[in-house]
């Protein structure tokens, strides 16, 4: 049953958080903390200790109960999440000294819905639970993006309900028609039957779905706002935006798409949407002048890159596909804690930060991940884009890749400004040197970038699994279903 | 004549073509709402809309005549003759959900409206440069 505690502890912990409150001034921040490591032994514990494929069922009255499936490939992802939820809350704990959030209790109790939210969503395996941790991640999200209620903050909150809120529409329609045709809402059952029904029904759910989703992962032509929405909130909570949440939304569309339309008629349309997707976000991107919009677009190009990784639907292509998400998530959780330390120093966010920027710290790590980004070798971001580009020259999809590549060469233009900005020879200001905790959490982020690209094979068998387990449909409706 | 017509009413077939057209007229009327209006009360008026428009569709048509509501009372004591209570229960859920959510925009657009006096979608501009 420890899977549960993943999405139960950190939703309790609203409730106790008065409890918590008698500790001290800072007992609730500490006890947020504790209990995102203590989330994150949790899942190290669970994935030493288990078996080749399967770890835990959970299903409470199937087909009609709640089950939850921590497999290989969710335990990736609970490790991923908990792991960069616990970094940003210890990164927090220095930025509230200078800079805290209004009602701190609020604060931390939304950090650990969305983290129970993201976890629920890589968990479930029953679509109505689904939309409700779809809607938790969400609601929790909108007002992480308003905290500061300043004008920016809120039109960032609106902008994302709004969009929100759409998403949650057609998704809820998508589901009372799966519901209608086929009376269940259990996946492996959905998934059986989903073949057979007649292909318009077809068309119109996987539709519904796609606009439900791609509203929430930011694909094009869905993601008009999304920059806005980055801009507008802080950095700070950017970078669990950038990390977590998109790319749970992420995993369960792909997941969703291998269960119910393992067509690649289906899969090349969402191919091209994401190669198109990372190409228009890319050319945008070069004339940004905000860091976090900058970085914004930087992050839906990467989502385009994702979204064609998943959709070769091949296991070599989601190795590759979870190697860049992992890299992504390392990078943009290092770039967006440190522009929030930043921002915080220099009040201000524009790009021309970095010509008054003294920092050799932050700017040697802000510059490993950007190279990691980009698929630098020997840095984590390599080894998922080269193994992706090779699996695409292998399928014969040569347009494909030449569109990614020009895509990175445009990346490139960008990151390379930026990097000859932070070397300018300007006048800069006095040392701004981060607390020894701070420069702990980003040093272990940058190494873990460092680390898995230097020596992938320490995680490749894993990985291997993991997509593998991922793309295998029949023996994820058999783990279900023989759970009865 | 009036029986007439109400016994026509009272086929499946009709009734469901009702809820069909009905609901799906509701949802454009929505969609029509939240694409031409910007003041953003107007637009959440919308979002309402279609999610009423949804959930009436779902209910709708998973309900079958002559069946009773799956509840438990004096008369049905076992779970026959009862209609399916998981859609019931499904969009209990996604109301309440519905509703939390508008509940925090329309707070949202207060604040915002206190802070900057603007209330349309397209005078929204705090990110332009």
């Amino acid at each position: 049953m420890s899977s549960i505690y993943f999405i139960a502890l950190p939703l309790l912990f609203g409730f106790a958080t008065p409890i918590f409150a008698k500790f001290g001034k800072n007992g609730i921040a500490y006890s947020s903390v504790l209990l995102q490591a203590s989330l994150f032994l949790l899942s190290i514990q669970l994935f030493v200790t288990m078996d080749k494929s399967i770890i835990e069922v959970i299903a409470i009255a199937p087909p009609l109960g709640i089950a939850l499936i921590l497999d290989n490939v969710s335990i990736f992802f609970v490790m991923l999440f908990t792991f960069l939820v616990l970094m940003g809350s210890l990164y927090y704990l220095k930025l509230r000294e200078k800079n805290p959030y209004q009602n701190e209790a609020k604060f931390f109790i939304l950090i650990n819905m969305l983290l129970a939210s993201a976890i629920g969503l890589v968990l479930s395996s029953d679509i109505f639970n689904i939309y409700v941790f779809f809607e938790i991640a969400g609601i929790s999200a909108y007002i992480l993006s308003a905290y500061r209620k300043t004008p920016k903050a809120l039109e960032a909150g609106l902008k994302y309900l709004i969009t929100g809120a759409i998403a949650s529409i057609f998704l809820v329609f998508a589901i009372a028609l799966i519901y209608l045709h086929l009376g269940t809402l259990n996946l492996a059952l959905i998934s059986q039957g989903f073949t057979a029904l007649e292909s318009d029904i077809k068309l119109l759910i996987s539709l519904f779905l796609l606009i439900g989703f791609g509203l929430k992962v930011e694909i094009f032509p869905l993601n008009f706002w999304v920059t806005d929405i980055y801009e507008g909130s802080d950095a700070f909570t950017d970078a669990f935006f950038s990390a977590v949440v998109v790319k749970a939304y992420l995993f369960v569309f792909f997941h969703i798409v291998y269960l119910f339309l393992p067509h690649k008629e289906f899969t090349l349309f969402l191919l091209y949407l994401g190669a198109v997707s990372m190409l228009i976000a890319e050319i945008v991107a070069l004339r940004q002048t905000n860091l976090k919009r900058l970085f914004a677009y930087s992050s839906l190009g990467q989502v385009g890159l994702l979204f064609v990784a998943f959709s070769m639907q091949e296991a070599v292509s989601i190795t590759a596909g979870l190697y860049i998400l992992l890299a992504h998530s390392l990078a943009k959780m290092v770039i967006f804690l440190s522009l929030a330390s930043l921002f915080e120093k220099y009040k201000k966010e524009d790009i021309s930060l970095f010509k008054e920027m003294n920092s050799p710290f932050l700017r040697n790590i802000i510059i490993i991940s950007m190279l990691s980004l980009l698929g630098i070798p020997l840095l984590a971001g390599f080894v998922g884009k080269f193994l992706l580009l090779k699996s695409i020259a292998f399928s014969g999809l040569f347009v494909l890749l030449g569109l990614l590549v020009l895509a990175s060469l445009i990346e490139s233009v960008y990151y390379f400004k930026i990097i000859g900005f932070m070397f300018s020879k300007e006048e800069r200001g006095e040392k701004f040197s981060l607390s020894t905790l701070q420069r702990a959490v980003l040093l272990t982020l940058t190494l873990g970038i460092i680390l898995i690209g230097i020596a992938p094979f320490l995680i490749s068998d894993f990985i291997a699994t993991a997509s593998s387990v991922m793309i295998d449909v029949r023996s994820y409706q058999n783990l279900l279903l023989g759970a009865n | 004549m009036i029986e007439g017509i109400l016994e026509y009413l009272n086929q499946t077939e009709v009734i469901k073509t009702i809820v069909i057209l009905g609901s799906m007229g509701l949802f454009f009327v929505g969609l029509f709402g939240l694409l031409s209006q910007r003041h953003i009360i107007k637009v959440f008026i919308s979002i309402g809309i279609m999610e009423i428009a949804v959930f009436i569709l779902f209910i709708g048509l998973s309900f079958q005549k002559g069946l009773t509501a799956p509840m438990l009372g004096d008369a049905h004591t076992s779970f026959v003759q009862m209609n399916d209570p998981i859609p019931h229960a499904m969009i209990l859920t996604a109301i309440v959900i519905g509703m939390a959510v508008l509940a925090l925009g329309i707070s949202f657009a207060i604040e915002y409206y206190k802070l900057t006096g603007k209330n349309r979608l397209d005078q929204m501009n705090e990110m332009k440069h």
